[in-house]
């Protein structure tokens, strides 16, 4: 008794702890509170809001029909490999299964790396062929082969060998027997092999990733970029609605054999009327909604994308960095379709575009980068006829912007801003004008620093009077001992909770980015931002096209529009780091943030701030390992 | 005379190194029982899936009814063939099997009933239209591949090993069956087998192969009671199989004793195989006989005993009615006409001489 007892609940324990978080997701789904750690009641406005989102239920189109095509191919390469495989001999056979089971226990990530090496080595080959529905098409294709492969061979192996022959031997041709004797056989196989691999695909994400291009998503790569920029409750309804959509499919794959072999028992007396129609069902009903869903599908698709035919421009631009109206005007202006994505930090943007795999015609990354990338090769000039409305860029940036663009060929300042302290009023005593107050003991467990490499040495490399693009060894190491001293007064190394922890009194001092600053003090008014007298960062993030952008004129015309001064007046409106456009900021009605020091800072101010430069590789590798002593002591 | 239907002349064929037919020849007429006879890895599946269309020769030529048939597509041939493991298609009812190949040749739906109802009368199973294949035994599955391929009119029906997944009391029904359905019918079956029984049974002419040769082709009785060689004899039935010499036309020197035989032409001191079937020998008292033994072993097997004698240090191996318990002396005694001679094979490889008919 008190075994069976514990058995129970040991099993008990295992299912709750593998369920439990699904369960979460599940039950946070209908929670109409937006925050995690408070119920406030059943609803289904996630849902709701879920289906209300263009993009969402474009990319779960793209999903459908990515499975849907995907398992249909793979089904028919599978089920012929399976039959070819079938009639090798055993030495063979053996091997041949072998080979293709290697890239089922193959990590995705491999799958999914090498596929992108292959497509853009096809590109030396094929210039026009670019990441997007197509590859990631073959890359599901690829990897479901082998699992249709593994559902058929079983199948093939249990039919009789002498049926083909006798159907043959009876006058039919090899495709009528095997149309009507051979494949009635496997069928259960094949519709588990394409179910298998309807529900792969629509479960990839790793693979997806790697080889998508611009503007195409899956719901898998939906949800991540949607979550790196913070988990809408949507996506807790979505990724429930996934999970039950897979789940049901894995249950249809696993109880179809048996109900195959059931439904024989039942049917022993001749042919009854639920198989008839069953196989009805099959053979006429299923093929058309198949067709039907494709073919109709597919229209609906061309409908959305058509301009995708046409005209367009590819941006990869920051996450929440531009106003949305603005992209909507812009097509609607000039007919070209802009295709958006986004990036996370400069680091994750400047592989994607060093690889190429996605033809990229205008890029938004920060000074440094820019630097880096210019170092590379990898950017094209930009011909300036075509952006007439550059003249509303003050000056005093483009002269900022030698810094990493000498001759102000490359790039066209987008925002700026700079790094400093944002300070809450009624939790500081004296007057802040000093990086020296991140290391007053008086503040222990009320400092957020940045968690990142370049602001931290940055911090600390000012306020002991050096520049912070210093590559001398000495004063690196002094920065490095000041990091460590200030270590146990720090409450948290973060980087984008600094504004939510400054708005809810967590803390009292934070390191942050001015545009931020402008957000936060209009949460919070006790907040207030300055720049250390020491100086600090000053940075830019410009607009770039890369060597290898196939619509450069469509690229230079976004930049000036972009640059038109209402435009740029929407975009500061909407993301509030500060606008290198004059005009534009002359356009501010509210004088308070026209002549905000945190928005716009006065020379004096600025003339003490730097901006960062590229290092080179070695001086990386020098302030990472640096900074992970400091973290890890 | 009848006349000639297939004429396989020279085929020959390997899979990788093995060889299974070497350059056979063989012809068979019109409305015959002939069967393939021969252990297995003898080359007689080769041959009748060659016959099929399911393999192709490597050397070598088919024709069938005057047209060469070699290479054409199995589909295309005159000739239906009833599989080993009957090869019915299981998810269609045996109406929907039988009429598989009238559908293909697009013959009227009241043929094609007419035929069904005709075929499963042929073989003793009316009414079974409506069932699956799955729910009928072994025997009747079985009756159902030969109804399927029958309904066609095939000019020859081939038989793979038809009966070799049934149990032998069906075994020996389904023999008279299928005797009785080629006479019905009055087309040439082949029938692959290799069990010797069952070609004794049914056969008009049996095929002995072994090792990718004929070994010997004849009635029923030429095969059982004159034996080509060793192998035949030893293959078919049980038998004594004895060194000897051929001392003179009708004498034979057994194991040094001079046996009174009917055979001639060996010429004169020749060595030779002479074969003894065991029911062929009597036993009589010591003395009576042309040589005497002793009783070694003794088992009852219904119809007769089997008994082992040792003679001239040989055990013979004999089957009799009569009882002789263990220890017994006997006198042997064989007739003349009942020595088999057949010619000493000087070599392995001669053992396996092809023959022609």
């Amino acid at each position: 008794m008190i075994k069976s007892m514990i058995q129970k609940m040991y099993l008990g324990l295992i299912l709750l702890l593998l369920y439990a978080p699904i369960v979460t997701l599940i039950v946070l789904s209908f929670n109409s509170s937006k925050t995690r750690s408070k119920w406030g009641g059943f609803s289904l406005k996630w849902y709701a809001s879920l289906f209300e989102n263009a993009d969402i239920m474009n990319a779960l189109y793209t999903t459908l029909i990515i499975a849907l095509l995907s398992a249909l191919i793979s089904t028919l390469i599978g089920t012929a490999a399976a039959i070819g495989m079938q009639a090798l001999n055993n030495k063979f056979r053996t091997t041949m299964m072998a080979i293709t089971n290697i890239p089922m226990l193959n990590a995705d990530i491999v799958t999914g790396i090498s596929l992108m090496l292959l497509f853009i080595a096809c590109r030396a080959f094929y210039p026009s062929f670019s990441f997007g529905f197509a590859t990631v098409l073959l890359a599901h294709i690829t990897f479901n082969i082998p699992y249709v492969i593994l559902s058929v061979i079983p199948k093939l192996k249990q039919t009789n060998k002498y049926t083909y022959e006798a159907a043959l031997d009876l006058g039919a041709s090899p495709i009528y027997a095997f149309f009507k004797v051979v494949f009635p056989d496997i069928f259960p196989g094949v519709c588990s092999g394409f179910l298998l691999a309807f529900t792969m695909s629509l479960d990839d994400f790793v693979i997806t990733h790697f080889t998508t291009g611009a503007g195409v998503h899956t719901l898998s790569t939906k949800i991540y970029s949607e979550v790196r920029k913070g988990i809408k409750p949507e996506m807790y309804a979505l990724s429930t609605l996934l999970f039950v959509t897979v789940l049901f499919l894995l249950i249809v794959v696993n109880t179809a054999p048996e109900q195959n072999t059931s439904n024989k028992k039942l049917v022993r007396k001749a042919p009854s009327k639920f198989s008839r129609i069953a196989n009805i069902a099959f053979r006429r009903v299923v093929p058309a909604l198949l067709v039907l869903v494709i073919v109709g599908g597919g229209f609906f698709y061309g409908a959305q994308n058509r301009a995708s035919a046409g005209e367009q421009v590819v941006v990869y631009n920051w996450g929440e960095y531009i106003d949305p109206k603005v992209l909507d005007m812009f097509e609607e202006e000039t007919g070209i379709n802009v295709v958006y994505e986004e990036f996370e930090t400069n680091e994750s943007m400047y592989p994607k575009v060093q690889a190429g795999a996605v033809s990229y015609d205008l890029v938004c990354p920060s000074d440094y980068m820019i630097q880096r990338m210019l170092e590379n090769n990898l950017l094209a000039e930009i011909n300036f006829d075509n952006i007439p409305n550059l003249k509303y860029i003050g000056q005093q940036y483009l002269e900022q912007s030698k810094a990493f663009d000498p001759e102000n060929k490359y790039s066209v300042p987008y925002c700026w801003g700079t790094v400093g302290i944002l300070y809450n009023k009624t939790m500081v005593d004296e007057p802040i004008d000093s990086w020296s107050v991140l290391w007053d003991e008086k503040y222990e467990d009320q400092i957020l620093m940045q968690n990142s490499v370049r602001d931290a040495f940055g911090i600390a490399l000012k306020y002991l009077g050096y520049s912070l693009n210093s590559t001398d060894l000495d004063e690196l190491q002094a920065a490095k001992e000041l990091l460590m001293e200030q270590k146990p007064l720090v409450q948290a190394y973060v980087v984008d909770q600094v504004r939510d922890k400054m708005i809810s009194n967590e803390a009292a001092l934070g390191v942050i980015y001015s545009g931020e600053a402008i957000y936060t003090q209009s949460e919070n008014p006790d907040l207030e931002y300055v720049i250390p007298k020491e100086g600090s960062n000053v940075w830019i993030d410009s607009w770039v096209i890369p060597k290898n952008a196939k619509n450069k004129e469509n690229a230079e015309a976004f930049i000036n529009f972009l640059c038109r001064p209402e435009i740029a007046k929407m975009n500061f409106d909407y993301i509030t780091y500060s606008t290198p456009n004059t005009a534009a900021r002359d356009l501010i009605e509210d004088d308070a943030i026209r002549d905000s020091t945190i928005a716009f800072p006065n020379d004096s101010e600025l003339s003490r701030c730097e901006t960062y430069q590229y290092l080179g590789t070695k001086f990386d590798e020098i302030y990472t390992e640096l900074w992970r002593e400091i973290k890890s002591k | 005379m009848a006349k000639k239907l297939i004429d396989i002349s020279h085929i020959s064929k390997s899979y990788g190194d093995n060889l299974v037919l070497d350059d056979l020849n063989l012809f068979i007429n019109e409305n015959r029982f002939l069967t393939l006879l021969g252990p297995s890895g003898c080359g007689k599946t080769t041959l009748l899936r060659i016959l099929g269309g399911f393999e192709t020769p490597d050397a070598g030529n088919i024709i069938f009814d005057g047209v060469d048939i070699t290479n054409l597509a199995p589909n295309k041939r005159q000739l239906n063939t009833v599989f080993q493991k009957y090869a019915l298609f299981t998810h269609m009812t045996i109406a929907e099997n039988i009429a598989f190949g009238l559908k293909i040749k697009g013959k009227s739906k009241a043929y094609i009933n007419d035929k069904i109802k005709y075929a499963l009368k042929l073989v003793n199973l009316d009414g079974y239209e409506n069932r699956m294949a799955d729910q009928l035994s072994g025997g009747q599955q079985q009756r159902i591949a030969i109804a399927r391929a029958i309904v066609n009119e095939p000019k020859v029906l081939l038989l793979d090993e038809p009966l070799g997944a049934l149990d032998l009391k069906l075994r020996q029904d389904m023999q008279y069956e299928l005797i009785r359905l080629k006479n019905e019918l009055g087309i040439t079956f082949v029938y692959v087998t290799h069990d010797q029984e069952e070609a004794l049974t049914m056969s008009d002419t049996i095929v002995v192969m072994n090792q990718g040769y004929i070994q010997q082709i004849g009635s029923p009785e030429q095969i059982y009671n004159e034996p080509e060689n060793a192998f035949v004899a030893d293959f078919i039935g049980e038998s004594n199989i004895l060194p000897a010499t051929m001392v003179e036309d009708k004498l034979v020197k057994i194991l040094g004793v001079n046996f009174p035989c009917v055979d001639t032409g060996f010429g004169r001191n020749k060595p030779v195989d002479a074969v003894i079937r065991p029911e062929d020998i009597d036993l009589v008292k010591p003395g009576e006989g042309l040589l005497d033994g002793v009783v070694t072993h003794l088992i009852f097997k219904g119809v007769h005993y089997e008994m082992e004698v040792t003679a001239n240090n040989y055990e013979w191996l004999v089957h009799s009615t009569d009882f002789f318990p263990v220890g017994t002396e006997v006198g042997i005694k064989v007739d003349p006409f009942d020595i088999q001679i057949m010619k000493k094979p000087e070599s392995e490889d001669e053992e396996a001489i092809p023959i022609e008919e």
